[in-house]
C-alpha cells in the first residue's frame, strides 16, 4: 500500500484509453488499495482513477461521503472495476478541477443521474444508480480512464483564477 | 446593445495593478457623470486588473470630458486610461445565426501556440468572440491552456472543425477540442 503522487498533465498517461481488468488478481488489489490511499492523502480529494497514478487500467476509487457537496446522498466508497455507465439522464453545468489538471477549473456539463455497472473487488457484479455530485464525480473519474480530462469538456471560458487549496 | 442615433459611444480601457475599489472607482465617475455601462469586460490577468467598457451618454458630450473626468482617478489609483470615440456602425447590435463552439487548446507551452491556432481558425472563416490564456504547469515542464469562444461558418460542424485542424494539432503536439455551446432558447 502506497500514497502515491498524482500525475499531472502533460503525463502522457494521462490521455491513453486504459484497458480492461481481465481478472481480479492481487496485483488489481493492490492497485485498489494504492488508489484508496492516495485518494485518502489528498486534500479532500472525493476519486482517483489509476492512470492518475500511473496505471493504465480501468478502475477507480470514489467516495464523496465527507464532501459537503456529497454527504447526504452517496453510496459510501466505491471501488470500481471496468466501470459503465448504462444509463445517464439530465444535465448540468457544474465547475471542476482536477488534482491532475492543477491552477484551472472550468465549466463542465454532466449527467445529473448515471447508473454504472462494475465489477467490485471481490469479483461481484454491481449496478449502482448515482446522482448529483457522486454522479458527476464518478463521470470525472471514469472520463480518465479513456484519457478524458475536464479540459476536453469545458463548456465556459470563465475560469478560475486561483489554485484550488483543496478540493473539499 | 441597442443602437440609438443621438447616443455617444466611447470605448474605456483601464489597465493596472490589481487592488480593491478599481470598479467602484471608475464606476462612480461614470455615474457621475450620467454614462452608461453597456457592454463590459474586465478580468485580472496575473497581478493586473483590466477593464474593458463601452460607455455611452446621451448628447451633449465629449471624448475630453470623459477622459479629463477619469483621468485623475486612474491616476490615483496608478492605472493606464484610454478613452475612444466609436462610430455609430461600430456599436451596431451584432447578430449571428452561427452556431458557438468552445475551442480548447493545450498542451507543452512553446511559441505559437495562438498564432498558429487563431490564424488557422481565421483561414477557415472562423470569428473568436472571446479568447483566454493561461500558462500553467511547473517551471521545468510549462502548459499552456487557450479557450476560445468562437462562431462557426453556416455549414461547419464542430467535427469537421475539428478534423480541419488535425494536421496542426499534430505538428504542435497540442489537444484541440470544439465542442458546441449554443444557447438555447425556451
Amino acid at each position: 500500500m502506497a500514497n502515491l503522487p498524482i500525475l499531472r498533465y502533460p503525463h502522457p498517461v494521462l490521455k491513453k484509453v486504459c484497458h480492461r481488468v481481465e481478472s481480479i488478481d492481487t496485483t488489481i488489489l493492490r492497485l485498489i488499495d494504492d488508489l484508496l490511499d492516495t485518494m485518502h492523502a489528498g486534500l479532500g480529494s472525493v476519486g482517483v482513477a489509476a492512470p492518475q497514478i500511473g496505471v493504465t487500467l480501468r478502475v477507480c476509487v470514489v467516495d464523496v461521503s465527507a464532501s459537503r457537496h456529497g454527504k447526504d446522498n452517496n453510496h459510501g466508497l466505491l471501488c470500481m472495476i471496468n466501470p459503465e455507465i448504462v444509463a445517464r439522464e439530465g444535465a448540468a453545468i457544474m465547475r471542476e478541477g482536477c488534482m491532475s489538471v492543477p491552477d484551472y477549473t472550468g465549466d463542465v456539463e454532466r449527467a445529473t443521474g448515471i447508473t454504472v455497472r462494475f465489477s467490485g473487488p471481490d469479483g461481484s457484479s454491481q449496478e449502482i444508480t448515482a446522482v448529483g455530485f457522486e454522479a458527476v464525480a464518478i463521470q470525472h473519474e471514469m472520463d480518465h480512464l479513456d484519457g478524458v480530462l475536464f479540459l476536453d469538456r469545458i463548456v465556459s471560458i470563465k475560469t478560475g483564477l486561483f489554485r484550488r487549496k483543496n478540493y473539499a | 446593445m441597442t443602437h440609438q442615433p443621438e447616443t455617444l459611444h466611447y470605448a474605456v480601457s483601464v489597465v493596472g495593478k490589481d487592488r480593491t475599489g478599481i470598479v467602484a472607482g471608475i464606476a462612480e465617475v461614470l455615474f457621475r457623470l450620467g454614462c452608461n455601462i453597456a457592454d463590459s469586460s474586465c478580468s485580472m490577468l496575473a497581478g493586473e486588473f483590466a477593464m474593458i467598457l463601452i460607455v455611452s451618454h446621451p448628447r451633449p458630450f465629449s471624448k475630453s470630458k470623459l477622459h479629463d473626468e477619469l483621468k485623475p482617478v486612474c491616476d490615483n489609483m496608478g492605472m493606464s486610461l484610454a478613452v475612444r470615440t466609436l462610430h455609430v456602425d461600430e456599436v451596431a447590435r451584432q447578430e449571428t445565426s452561427d452556431e458557438i463552439c468552445i475551442i480548447s487548446v493545450y498542451g507543452a507551452d512553446q511559441p505559437g501556440i495562438v498564432y498558429r491556432v487563431t490564424r488557422e481558425l481565421a483561414a477557415l472563416g472562423v470569428n473568436i468572440m472571446d479568447l483566454n490564456t493561461k500558462l500553467i504547469g511547473t517551471p521545468e515542464e510549462p502548459v499552456y491552456v487557450m479557450m476560445l469562444e468562437a462562431a462557426i461558418p453556416e455549414g461547419q460542424t464542430p467535427e469537421g472543425l475539428e478534423a480541419l485542424l488535425g494536421d496542426l494539432k499534430k505538428e504542435l503536439n497540442v489537444e484541440i477540442g470544439v465542442r458546441i455551446v449554443t444557447p438555447v432558447a425556451f
